[in-house]
């Protein structure tokens, strides 16, 4: 009984500590265990921020993905290997079927071993590309660790990323002076036409792609130059499951963890330790998670204007199915943001604008959504607006893709009728209409005044009468 | 019916009570008959609502019985037309479910708790029941002999021509409107008869009624003004006619303005405008004539003539200006089909589509009618002969309606009740003659009155040679020629009473919805596919969910799955149809995107290929394909579908644009699978199909039923890679995407 105890305690203590959303089981895969140690300090950090590591070699049975047809971990983690097949547990059918499933994967190259076939179609199938030869990888003449590679100039050493674009949050800052060791990488170059895609980090404009078994003096026709060339890039599927590539291996290895280096002559301390972790942390989904907490919308009319009252937020009444045209429509989202161990409220970025649609075939309305109140786990973000006059069935959407954030994508089928037969002001309300009304009563009681004097005025001749007969 | 003088009791006032009994007990039986021959398809299939329309008319009298008469008349249902909606409420004619809704609700105070659907399925034979009589009525109008109203009444009661739309379970419109539209035109001739306001108001009451129910009461609207019309250019304009007339025109038209779908049509659409026309002629014409008692005769001449061309131009001028300003809506496009047949070919082929709006072939006249085709014209040349006011009525009603009939296979119901009435007329008049046993006094000659002079005349200007000049029989003397003639007519009427037996019980009588075939051993079997499929669609889909399917499936869907659809046989907004079709007949790549936009989740299509059933969607697909051009004909072209020979074929040799379009790509998927490799074969087409079958990524099987009628499919979501579904089905079956090979061109360069 004791044991069951503290194995539950374990696993609370574990679920308390575990940093990632989506779960905490990681598999390595790493083929010769015995590379282990390379890593130890990674994982050891892994570890620490409370995944259950796991490391299997490709060919073994743990490997396997999928147990009973679900998920048998929620990330992997593959480190390269000496063999080109990486058995049939990991095929790129099985590959993105983990994805399907919001399983991540954190993917890393080295130009020592060619890199699995299953991978390179994986991530080709995916819209990232890698060279074509085996042994390609990154090198600068202007960047390089003069440190460890005087002569190779395949050390590269990079400032942190900067911001991808001015309205997207960046989840790799480091300090302004922090430099990041890219030693050996194998380079990669984005799809244009996927926007599922982001580079993490890009090489220095002065970096190209280069096989050093190439013989001849001149590289001609690279496989990528500067900054199309990518180093760690990102893609975060529709279901935002998220998959990285990291071109280098070897930065996630001890020895370049706040390893000493040298950069045009100057001594500096690698950040590797630092970058990797956030690296690994946005791809394990421990940064960058929104959740969508309640959706709320009513009607917002005359005296019962509501009052937003976060302890009562879902009254019953309240998301109608129904609305009519022109009647006035608040629209509440609760956004959160996952902050490592809880959900917190989210502040989209200074520049960037959260909108909601209200739309039939097309938006009628894209109006801004702005934070009316907050909680102590979510911001509430409201629109106000009136329903077009257009009756049909309607949507109410947030769609919120930005490179990093995990996809907002919600909506609400509403329907908008027409205005009831007893809707419509009365005529009286009507100062148009006030002749016509004048004129029906006027007929009416003309009519009755002459059927009055028709009947109480006696024939005052008879012969005349007889005569109109004739 | 014969007068012997055998009986007593068969004369004077006894005798005239038990005529009186006597008429009510063949009139109940008639009823009786008329209900109980359209209850075949209750008893062959079961208590079930038929065809299309019917399913659209019961769901929205559950709705009236459910949510009360406010929320019906305020309805907005957004289970069709998706994502547009329909004002259900006002663009209906509420008559036939208001009607139900009352029936239901006074069995439910009677104690009597009926299910709303038996309620709906017995509503038309139960009407049919009153249009006999209304149909008596009418015709003892016409004429004196009590006979013909009765046989009116039994070949109203019996004939297939209206039976056709009112088995039971055909809850449609016309079921109650052809009653309605029979006593309104008794009520008519009642008024015009006495010339009482009362009955003027009670053919407004009905015409109201009848405005209700269906868009058919055009047809009175039309034919009432005629008749006054015809009348005063006869010159036998009256006070009868005007106090008729003008009540029923004033008080039916604030009737019919009532009905929201109507509402200020007519005031203000072409197809009233000879009712307002006819009304104000009336108006003129009683000024006249109370001038004309008023002013010397001479006076009265150049008045007359200053008058007519003042009104005449001042009419015709407010007409034109009226309806080039757009006051007056230019007649609709079902209006100018009645005219000219090819119209709607051209024009609308959303009209065309419908088979009931084709021209008449001529062999459904007696098809329905029988021997009254026959016995029509002799009715209608009767009337002729005397003329009366009411008979006016018949002759035009006759010319119009077999005109229409002609034009348009539904309008065939309108002819049905002049037909009855006029062949009753005919009939009755010989029955009339031959059944009488009294042989005339031979001696009738000899007793030559003043009014024979024309005989006389006759006589003396033709030869004596000829006996039948010399001694000009009246009557029918011998025994064997009436013998002859009403035996003959009493054959035409029992072969008449099988004719019409065998046509309900074989051709009206079948729900469509579930279809019935004979296994080898002669044993009924029973296809129910489609009700199969809208059940699953029912139990196995989230009830938002989208169905895509052509328009004539739409209020099935609606009202056996319960699903929300896109079209449905409210055919009321054409774009969207044609959406509809655009999506049937483009490539899946472009179909895709017009399905993401109106939200669909399922597509469901009707194939027939398996079981020789003809009317399935791939040979209702060129209209589609034609209703889609008439949106977008650069994208759309029905002559793409058509092999460089001009033949429509589903084969190897069909078109690549139609081996592309989706409707083909859904109808024949899988198709091989039922037969040895090379062998798949359409049988409804009898076509040989291609060796390799069509390939979807787009769309996934989820349904197929048992026959292969109906299969629906379900639209996949976007890929979750975001890469397009070809290449994504691509490599699902395992094929590489192959790496980029040398760069040809340009290198493309990412930004951000």
């Amino acid at each position: 009984m004791l044991w069951l105890f503290s194995f539950l305690l374990l696993a609370l203590l574990g679920a308390v500590q575990a940093l990632s959303s989506s779960g905490s089981r990681l598999l390595v895969v790493l083929e010769e265990l015995s590379e282990k140690d390379k890593y130890s300090q990674f994982l050891g950090d892994l570890e620490a921020r409370g995944f259950h590591v796991r490391v299997e070699s490709p060919k073994s049975e743990g490997v396997a993905l999928f147990k009973h047809g679900e998920r048998a971990y929620d990330h992997v983690l593959l480190l390269p290997g000496k063999s080109k097949g990486l058995g049939p547990a990991l095929s790129p059918g099985n590959i993105l079927e983990f994805m399907k499933k919001e399983g991540n994967i954190l993917v890393t190259l080295s130009p020592d071993h060619a890199t699995p076939t299953s991978i390179v179609s994986t991530l080709l199938e995916l819209g990232i590309h890698l060279p074509a030869d085996r042994n390609s990888l990154v090198i600068d003449h202007f960047n390089y660790d003069s440190a460890s590679a005087p002569e190779n100039h395949d050390v590269l050493l990079v400032p942190y990323p900067a911001p991808l674009r001015y309205d997207v949050r960046n989840y790799f800052m480091g300090p302004p002076d922090g430099v990041i060791a890219v030693p050996r990488a194998v380079g990669q170059t984005l799809g244009n036409d996927s926007p599922l895609l982001a580079p993490i980090l890009r090489a220095p404009k002065t970096a190209y792609s280069y096989n050093p078994k190439d013989e001849a003096d001149a590289v001609e026709d690279p496989f990528a130059t500067g900054e199309q060339l990518n180093l760690v890039s990102a893609l975060q599927a529709h279901n935002s499951a998220r998959l990285v590539v990291l071109g280098s291996a070897e930065m996630l290895q001890n020895k370049w963890f706040g390893a000493k280096a040298e950069l045009a002559g100057k001594p500096v301390t690698t950040a590797n330790r630092d970058f990797v972790m956030k690296v690994s942390g946005w791809t394990f989904k421990e940064v960058g998670v929104l959740k969508v907490g309640n959706l709320q919308h009513y009607l917002d009319e005359g005296d019962v204007k509501k009052v937003i009252n976060t302890s009562a937020f879902a009254a019953p009444e309240d998301n109608p199915t129904i609305y009519r045209i022109k009647s006035d429509v608040t629209f509440n989202v609760e956004i959160s943001e996952w902050r490592g161990d809880h959900y917190g409220p989210f502040m989209i970025p200074q520049r960037d604008a959260l909108q909601l649609e209200f739309s039939m075939l097309s938006p009628f309305h894209r109006i801004g959504l702005y934070p009316e109140a907050r909680t102590h786990n979510s911001t509430i973000y409201s629109a106000h607006f009136k329903t077009p006059d257009q009756h049909g069935i309607f949507n109410f959407r947030v769609n919120y893709r930005r490179p990093f954030l995990t996809n907002v994508d919600e909506k609400r089928q509403v329907t908008v009728r027409h205005f009831a037969h007893d809707e419509w002001p009365r005529s009286f309300q009507i100062s148009g209409a006030w002749p016509w009304i004048s004129g029906i009563w006027v007929t009416v009681a003309g009519w009755l005044a002459f059927l009055a004097v028709w009947l109480y005025s006696a024939p005052t001749d008879k012969k005349v009468a007889v005569k109109k007969t004739q | 019916m014969a007068t012997t003088d055998d009986g007593q009791f068969l004369k004077k006032v006894s005798g005239r009570n038990t005529r009186g009994l006597l008429r009510v007990i063949i009139l109940c039986l008639i009823a009786g008959a008329a209900v109980s021959s359209r209850l075949f398809s209750v008893i062959r299939f079961e208590s079930i609502i038929h065809e299309f329309d019917p399913w659209f008319n019961f769901r929205a009298t559950k709705y009236l019985v459910q949510n009360g008469f406010y929320s019906f008349w305020d309805w907005f249902d957004d289970r069709t037309w998706h994502p547009l909606g329909r004002v259900t409420g006002g663009t209906l004619y509420p008559g036939l479910m208001v009607t139900s809704g009352i029936i239901y609700h006074l069995l439910r105070f009677l104690a009597l708790p009926v299910d709303i659907r038996n309620i709906c399925v017995l509503l038309a034979p139960g009407f049919s029941g009153l249009t006999a009589l209304a149909t008596y009525l009418l015709t003892s109008e016409m004429v004196t002999s009590p006979s013909a109203g009765l046989l009116a009444a039994a070949f109203m009661g019996i004939t297939p021509g209206y039976i056709s739309r009112s088995v039971a379970g055909s809850y449609d419109n016309e079921a109650i409107a052809i009653f309605l539209l029979v006593f309104t035109f008794y009520l008519w001739i009642k008024a015009v008869k006495l010339g009482s306001m009362f009955w003027g108001a009670l053919t407004a009451l009905f015409y109201g009624y009848m405005v209700s129910a269906w868009g058919g009461y055009v047809f009175i609207t039309n034919l009432l003004p005629l008749h006054a019309f015809v009348l005063i250019c006869m010159g036998r304009y009256s006070p009868r006619l005007y106090v008729s007339y003008c009540s029923w025109y004033a008080l039916g038209t604030l009737a019919s303005m009532q009905i929201p779908f109507v509402g200020f049509l007519p005031i203000r659409s072409s197809e009233h405008m000879s009712a307002l026309g006819v009304f104000g002629l009336l108006q003129l014409v009683g000024f006249v004539e109370w001038v004309r008692t008023q002013l010397p005769n001479k006076q009265f001449q150049t008045l007359l003539r200053a008058l007519v061309l003042v009104v005449f131009v001042v009419a015709l001028g407010a007409l034109v200006l009226l309806t080039f300003s757009g006051v007056i809506a230019p007649w609709t496009g079902r209006f100018y089909s009645l005219w000219d047949t090819g119209y709607a070919k051209i024009h609308i082929p959303i009209i065309a589509s419908v088979s009931e709006h084709q021209p008449t072939a001529w062999p459904a006249f007696f098809f329905d009618l029988n021997m009254m085709i026959w016995l029509f014209p002799a009715g209608v040349y009767m009337c002729f002969k005397t003329l009366t006011d009411e008979q006016v009525f018949i002759v035009i009603y006759a010319v119009l309606a077999s005109y229409f009939a002609g034009v348009m296979v539904r309008l065939m119901l309108t002819l049905t009740p002049i037909v009855c009435v006029a062949a009753a007329m005919a009939f009755s008049q010989i029955l009339d003659t031959y059944l009488d046993t009294k042989t005339p006094k031979a001696d009738a000659k000899t007793n030559e009155s003043p009014a024979d002079s024309a005989k006389v005349a006759a006589a003396a200007v033709l030869p004596d040679s000829l006996r039948s000049t010399r001694t000009p029989y009246i009557g029918i003397y011998s025994y064997a020629s009436k013998i002859t003639v009403i035996g003959a007519s009493a054959i035409y009427l029992l072969l008449f009473v099988l004719h019409c037996t065998w046509v309900t019980s074989n051709a009206y009588s079948s729900p469509s919805v579930v279809l019935a075939s004979r296994l080898p051993d002669g044993s009924q079997h029973i296809i129910d596919d489609y009700r199969e499929a809208y059940y699953w669609l029912r139990q196995n889909t989230p009830e938002n969910a989208k169905i895509m399917s052509w328009w004539d499936y739409g209020y099935q869907i609606g009202g056996m799955a319960d699903r929300p659809t896109l079209v449905d046989n409210n055919t009321w907004n054409n774009t969207h149809i044609a959406t509809v079709g655009k999506a049937m007949s483009s490539r899946e790549e472009v179909s895709y995107p017009i399905m993401r936009q109106h939200e669909v989740d399922y597509v469901l299509v009707v194939f027939g290929g398996l079981l020789r059933y003809s009317g399935d969607d791939i040979n209702k697909f060129l209209w589609m394909v034609r209703i889609a051009e008439g949106i977008w004909p650069e994208e759309v072209k029905e002559r793409d579908f058509f092999t460089p020979r001009g033949e429509y074929r589903v084969d190897d040799q069909a078109t690549p644009t139609m081996r592309n379009s989706l409707m083909y790509k859904m109808s024949y998927y899988n198709y091989n699978s039922l037969f040895p490799a090379g062998q798949a074969e359409d049988r409804v087409r009898g076509a040989k199909l291609p060796a390799e079958g069509p390939q979807l990524s787009t769309v996934e099987e989820a349904f197929t039923s048992e026959n292969w009628i109906i299969r629906i499919y379900k639209v996949k979501d976007l890929d979750n890679f975001g890469r397009d579904h070809q290449s994504a089905v691509a490599f699902d079956h395992g094929h590489k995407k192959k790496r980029a090979s040398k760069k040809k061109g340009p290198r493309v360069l990412r930004v951000e």
